[in-house]
């Protein structure tokens, strides 16, 4: 292997997108399954339920919501 | 490793890696390692939903239930990814 073509900026850039992708897979990953947990509470039918489809989306969104409520209440901690 | 400072000592220009070749390996691989992850986990799930009692063997409903949890969970995976991305 040519060792430089591991400093190359295309490789790097490369592996910076990598990064972040494998940061917002994570994210859907860890969500997709809490909110799954709370809102899909009976078998899965063949079908969503609206509320089952809205509590989906909401408990992602709030998640966020969440996270930022508790990085401020952290901060007025200092 | 002497093969990162030395030329490869056999079969020459071919195993030289350009960037082109690096890249399409880690895309293989994380790929690889994100189907099986997601794997694992709709497989824990629909344990968890569709095999509650477990028999001798997988009944129809079960294996019923089983596909309907997979679609869901994918379908659920893109819900939230749009909640998260494409809001307001």
């Amino acid at each position: 292997m040519d060792p430089s073509s591991l400093q190359s900026p295309e490789l790097q850039n490369f592996l910076n997108q990598q990064k972040e992708r494998a940061m917002i897979n994570e994210m859907v990953g860890k969500l997709t399954s809490a909110c799954w947990d709370k809102c899909i509470t009976s078998t899965p039918g063949s079908k969503f339920s609206s509320s089952e489809s809205n509590c989906l989306s909401n408990c992602a969104q709030r998640y966020m919501e969440m996270s930022l409520m508790i990085v401020k209440r952290f901060q007025s901690m200092q | 490793m002497d093969s990162f400072s030395s030329p490869p000592p056999h079969s020459g220009a071919s195993s030289q890696f350009s960037t082109n070749d690096i890249m399409d390996q880690v895309k293989t691989q994380l790929e690889q390692a994100y189907a099986e992850q997601f794997l694992e986990t709709v497989r824990d799930k629909c344990f968890d939903k569709c095999i509650t009692k477990p028999g001798s063997s997988l009944s129809g409903s079960e294996g019923s239930c089983i596909s309907r949890c997979v679609d869901r969970y994918i379908e659920a995976t893109g819900i939230i990814s749009k909640a998260l991305f494409s809001q307001r």
